[in-house]
């Protein structure tokens, strides 16, 4: 028993010695090459913007919203993007936002912006000028009640306004017409005065004896002449003063009258249809896609309702300092999440200058990727993005990284098992990706299928595993 | 004829010897796993860079955790500042459905030893991820079970419920046998079968039965807690603000039950498992002091 416990000290050794490590050998292969640069973004749709409805002075008070679209309704030119109290809320494309109501007799772009808008849709609004006429309004009337809505005509204060202003220039009209009576007055009560002095002075049928008491009577009727002379021209003088004084009046009338008629005019020219501040949004970009609503059916409709993008799916997303000089707009992007089966494709459109931005860390760089067309939802999923930053354009020799070695000398070299026996081989690497490397061989074949090391194997040394 | 006479020799000497598991040679570490402390250093190290570079495949960041940040973590496992053991059982039980929040580890405010374990950097590299990207982030880092990290699953040797890039980085480092929910490291499995830790076993199981447990083995209920909740929460995603009346009255009394049993399994264990195990353990490392 005890002979079976003793053992030489050799074969101790031998027991204890550690076994002869074999080479890991893997084929040499011939592929394409990529250096790609791998992140995550999500995918969002792009241009953002709330929509908001401005309250018109034309009403007393907001309606009631009574229906709302759901998100994702694709809003198209024309449409109605919601209704308050039976009224539309129609949406137009335009950069500038509806601010004021928009009425007949009224100019400037945003009336411009409805013309083009209306001629888009085919309600011929006339010449595109910018000026809310008639035209205008019969277009705005067409699109209405196309649409199944009654077009919003003139209020009730705009009526009374009308109805005033016709009334005070009537008034006017009595008030000239009464100021030249005055003034006609005047001219004949001059011309009587001037008869009458002319009839006693200048008379040359009264008679010799007649004459004394003529010339009495002359004398008397110059004093009388004189009299009515200086009475005449008393007369005269009050009837030009009051000719005067009526022509100012008449002035003073007519000018109102003149001020009262533009008046009238205007209100006759607003009294048509009307495209009240509340009922018309106007977005710079159509179609676009609820994203968003924010309103509730029963609460007034003013204030942001909902916010709108447009249909381009856009990924934002991060790289790292040094990662980012590597990335230029317009290069491709693979667009991929394993765990949910999505793929697409897409293209670098911005890579911002300065980290930080965007809402990213001040470590990364934000940058944005233009989703190409695709049937799959990808709105709101975490995407991984794969940008290819160089590419060995081709089928190359390729060895595992680990395959490769430095030599004193510094060349980089590969251990090839050939006949049974391992020998280095020079290589001239290339690009690296993927855990292998591009290689050339220096000084030997190197052929697709050959062997090379890549490591040793130790079966009792666990770490090396 | 040699062999024949070797073994016979052996089985005599085996059956002089006493205690069966003394005849057995004890094993190499007595980490976690049955490691040493230098193999579980290394296998962490590269575990940790294994889930770095899924995860960079993945097109996500996660810095690679040193062996001390993962020791914190499976250190804060049922521990809490000003709290002993016994006290944190008999307020938190295990501390899985009693202090469950819902949120991702990394968001956790108090008790998190799964943050712990992941290290601040990759705390932070989650809090400024897109709400889209968090969710594939942890999706791609645990896979179902949210918060189920390397360090809780070290802890408490159990990386059955593992997934995502740490359970393919666990499962190129550690041994397929150790990753099965069965799987107990050498020297638990020396101790369990002592036919003194076998006794004690049997007792375990008739005590619990009596208090309306069905459970055999102390290393049962935990895992039982954690499945059950899992299957409250989908997985542990749903917040608890979220969850609806069903299952938040289901949440209360799974609570409720988890500090019931773990105080029972406590108990248990201090009365039963330390004394013997602790005599078992005696025996089979008298020799050889660590």
């Amino acid at each position: 028993m005890a002979s079976l416990r003793i053992e030489s000290p050799a074969d101790v050794a031998a027991r204890a010695a550690p076994p002869t490590p074999s080479p890991i050998l893997v084929p040499v292969e011939e592929r394409v090459l990529n250096s790609n640069i791998v992140t995550r973004g999500t995918a969002r749709f792009g241009l953002p913007q709330p929509i908001s409805i401005v309250p018109s002075a034309l009403k007393a008070k907001a309606g009631l919203i009574t229906t709302l679209p759901l998100r994702n309704t694709q809003l198209r030119e024309g449409g109605v993007i919601l209704t308050a109290s039976g009224r539309p809320v129609f949406v137009l494309q335009g950069t500038i936002p509806a601010y004021r109501d928009l009425v007949p007799g009224m100019s400037g772009d945003d009336v411009r912006q409805l013309e083009q808008g209306l001629n888009r849709l085919r309600f011929d609004p006339g010449p595109v000028d910018g000026t809310y006429d008639e035209r205008t309004s019969a277009a705005v009337t067409q699109w209405y009640t196309s649409a199944g809505f009654e077009p919003f005509g003139p209020t009730p204060d705009q009526l009374a306004a009308a109805a005033a202003a016709a009334a005070a220039r009537r008034a006017v009209d009595a008030a000239r017409a009464r100021a030249e009576h005055a003034n006609k007055a005047a001219a004949a009560e001059i011309q009587a005065m001037i008869a009458e002095r002319a009839l006693i002075v200048l008379d040359p049928r009264q008679p010799e004896t007649a004459r004394a008491a003529a010339e009495a009577k002359l004398e008397l009727a110059r004093a009388a002449a004189r009299k009515a002379q200086l009475e005449g021209e008393l007369e005269v003088q009050a009837a030009l003063d009051a000719q005067e004084a009526a022509l100012r009046n008449a002035k003073l009338a007519a000018d109102r009258v003149d001020r009262l008629a533009a008046d009238v005019d205007i209100a006759k020219r607003t009294l048509g249809v009307q495209v009240p501040a509340d009922e018309i949004v106007f977005i710079p970009t159509l179609p676009a896609r609820v994203q968003e609503v924010t309103a509730l059916v029963g609460h007034e409709a003013r204030g942001p309702v909902m916010s709108v993008t447009d249909n381009q799916l856009v990924i934002d997303s991060a790289l790292p300092l040094d990662a980012a000089p590597l990335v230029k707009p317009g290069m491709p992007v693979a667009i991929d999440e394993q765990a949910l089966g999505i793929k697409a494709t897409g293209v670098v459109t911005r890579v911002a200058d300065t980290p930080g931005t965007h809402g990213v860390d001040g470590y990364h760089i934000y940058f944005e990727v233009r989703v190409d067309k695709t049937p799959t939802r990808l709105e709101g999923f975490s995407l991984r993005l794969t940008i290819p930053i160089k590419s060995t354009k081709g089928v190359v020799t390729v060895v595992p990284l680990s395959a490769l070695s430095l030599a004193a000398d510094g060349t980089s070299r590969v251990q090839v098992a050939r006949d049974g026996a391992l020998e280095y081989i020079v290589v001239k690497p290339g690009l690296s990706a993927d855990g292998f490397v591009e290689v050339t061989p220096v000084n030997g074949p190197l052929a697709p299928g050959q062997l090379v090391v890549v490591g040793y194997k130790n079966p009792e040394n666990r770490d090396l595993q | 004829m040699r062999n024949m006479i070797q073994a016979v020799v052996t089985a005599v000497v085996m059956l002089l010897l006493p205690g069966s598991a003394s005849a057995q040679a004890p094993p190499e570490g007595t980490e976690e796993f049955g490691l040493t402390r230098a193999q579980l250093v290394q296998s962490v190290e590269k575990v940790e860079a294994l889930i770095s570079k899924c995860m960079r495949e993945q097109g996500f960041e996660y810095v690679a955790a040193d062996y001390n940040t993962v020791r914190k973590g499976m250190a804060a496992d049922k521990n809490l500042p000003g709290l002993s053991e016994e006290e944190f059982i008999a307020k938190y039980g295990f501390g899985v459905s009693t202090l469950y929040t819902g949120q991702p580890p990394q968001l956790a405010e108090g008790y998190s030893p799964a943050k712990v374990g992941l290290g601040e950097r990759n705390v932070q590299i989650y809090k400024n991820l897109s709400p889209a990207d968090q969710v594939a982030y942890n999706r791609a880092l645990f896979g179902g079970n949210i918060g189920e990290t390397f360090a809780v699953g070290l802890e408490t040797e159990n990386f059955s419920r593992i997934g995502g890039c740490t359970r393919k980085a666990i499962e190129q480092v550690f041994e397929p046998e150790q990753l099965k929910v069965t799987y107990y490291n050498p020297k638990d499995a020396l101790v369990n079968k002592d036919p003194r830790m076998k006794a004690a076993l049997r007792y375990y199981a008739r005590e619990m039965r009596k208090a309306g447990y069905e459970y055999n083995h102390p290393d049962e209920v935990e895992p039982d807690i954690r499945e059950r909740l899992a299957a409250i929460t989908n997985g542990g995603t749903i917040p608890v603000e979220k969850m609806s009346p069903e299952q938040r009255a289901a949440l209360k009394k799974l609570q409720d039950y988890e500090r019931r049993v773990a105080a029972k399994n406590f108990q248990l264990q201090k009365e039963v498992f330390e004394p013997v195990e602790e005599r078992i353990l005696e025996e089979l490392f008298a020799r050889k002091p660590k």
